[in-house]
Parts: structure tokens; C-alpha cells; sequence
């Protein structure tokens, strides 16, 4: 089983079909296509997308139905060609793709990422951030600003 | 900012160098061509809010997050997160092999 040395986790091993493939990358980092999701239980629902390119790039996500129940997903055909997926018809989250949000840690509280979900092809394990129209989701959606007043 | 009134197939000229063709205009869509220098930047303005988004992502601690965890776990667990479990569980887990 391949071993990864990361920065956040120490080392990590993985089964090598379980590693995800981003044809394009991710805008900003273009050339990062290697991927692991990585999941502890003390720390659900929140999964790690560990780059097994760089050891320091790792990004914060949860499942998008965990931050918004009633997400519509809309991808478009380019990057349903990516993930090799009919462009037929629209993937569904849990039976045809998983579908993340990445998080950013920002003074004013956690936010996500509803405008650009990565979403996983359950089938082939390729992958993309399917950039989404801008006027329907935020890039900086608040995580529940209104419980993290009562919580805290 | 300033709006301009346009027709199918009309230009708009930015300084010497940049032209703005106005291609096609569709019910809900309009199609803009675009004559810009090779070394200008041309991208949908989206695909810049996520690259730089992406990079403030990239750059989270991840230690800094057990209190987030604290609070996302309660919402988790509650059934309107079902359709969430069911997704994440066709994902196979990693261990971690510290």
C-alpha cells in the first residue's frame, strides 16, 4: 500500500484505487491532479483532500448537503466530459458523484465554497471543481453564522 | 460604471488594444467576443473568484479547526444531514497509518 509523507498528518497510507484523478487540476492549482480524500472519525463530517503531489497542500472539506441540505447541483457538460459522465442529464449527489464544498478558514468564522463543489465521479474516481453559474451560489458561504454566536 | 447600448454584432473598443464584440445575444445568454493581447489575462470572473478562493483554502491549518468540528457535528448527525451520510458513505475510508 503506498505511504505519503504529508504535513498535517504525518504519514498516510492509501489503497492505490482510491486515489482520485483531476484531468484539469484545480483553478489555482492547475497542476495538482493527484488527490486522496482522507476522513477521521473524531473530526466528521469534515474530509481531507490531500494532494499526493505536495505534501502541504491539503484542502478542508465537507460533503455540500452537510452545509446545505438543499443543494442543486448544476454541472456543466465540459466538466461532465471530464468526469466521464452523460451529459444527459444532471449527476446525482450520493448515487452518481460525491460532491464537497472546500472550506476557508477566515476571521469572520468558517466559510464554503458553494459556487465551485469538487465533485467525484463514484464510478472512476476522476474528478473536478465544477465552477458553477455565479449568480446562484457564494464562493464564501458563512457556515452557520447564527449557531456560531450561540455555541461559542 | 459606465453602460453601454449594444446590437447583435456591434464592438466596444477598451483603449488602443482591446476590442469587445458583442457576437451573439440569446434569451438568457449573450456571447461576447473578445480581441485582447495574447499576455492579457481573459477569464470569466467566477473561475478567479474560486482560483483565488482556492488559494485561501489551500492555505488553512488544519489543527485550526477543532472547534469548527465542535459545531459542524451536531448539524451533521440531524436528519436533514441524511442525504450527507449516504453520500459519504459510498466513499471508502482512509486510515490514517500514524
Amino acid at each position: 500500500m503506498p505511504v505519503m509523507e504529508t504535513k498535517n498528518f504525518g504519514k498516510i497510507s492509501f489503497e492505490p484505487d482510491s486515489e482520485l484523478e483531476f484531468p484539469s487540476g484545480l483553478p489555482g492549482f492547475e497542476s495538482r491532479r493527484r488527490f486522496v480524500a482522507v476522513r477521521f472519525v473524531e473530526s466528521d463530517p469534515i474530509i481531507y483532500l490531500q494532494s499526493l503531489e505536495d505534501s502541504d497542500l491539503c484542502f478542508i472539506t465537507m460533503p455540500i448537503l452537510a452545509v446545505d441540505p438543499g443543494y442543486r447541483l448544476r454541472v456543466k457538460g465540459e466538466d461532465l466530459g471530464q468526469l466521464g459522465l452523460t451529459a444527459a442529464r444532471q449527476p446525482r449527489i450520493g448515487e452518481d458523484v460525491l460532491c464537497l464544498a472546500v472550506l476557508s478558514l477566515r476571521e469572520s468564522g468558517p466559510t464554503a465554497n458553494l459556487l465551485a463543489p469538487i465533485v467525484v465521479n463514484l464510478s472512476n474516481r476522476r474528478a473536478v471543481q465544477a465552477v458553477g453559474p455565479e449568480l446562484e451560489y457564494s464562493h464564501q458561504h458563512a457556515l452557520m453564522p447564527e449557531e456560531a454566536s450561540v455555541c461559542s | 460604471m459606465l453602460v453601454m447600448s449594444r446590437r447583435q454584432g456591434e464592438t466596444i473598443l477598451i483603449g488602443d488594444e482591446i476590442e469587445i464584440v458583442i457576437a451573439h445575444v440569446g434569451r438568457s445568454r449573450v456571447k461576447v467576443g473578445i480581441r485582447a493581447p495574447r499576455e492579457m489575462q481573459v477569464i470569466a470572473r467566477e473561475m478567479k473568484l474560486v482560483s483565488d478562493e482556492n488559494l485561501r483554502a489551500a492555505g488553512a491549518d488544519a489543527s485550526g479547526l477543532s472547534h469548527l468540528i465542535g459545531r459542524l457535528h451536531p448539524r451533521a448527525v440531524s436528519p436533514g444531514g441524511t442525504g450527507v451520510s449516504e453520500g459519504a458513505a459510498e466513499f471508502p475510508q482512509k486510515i490514517p497509518g500514524r
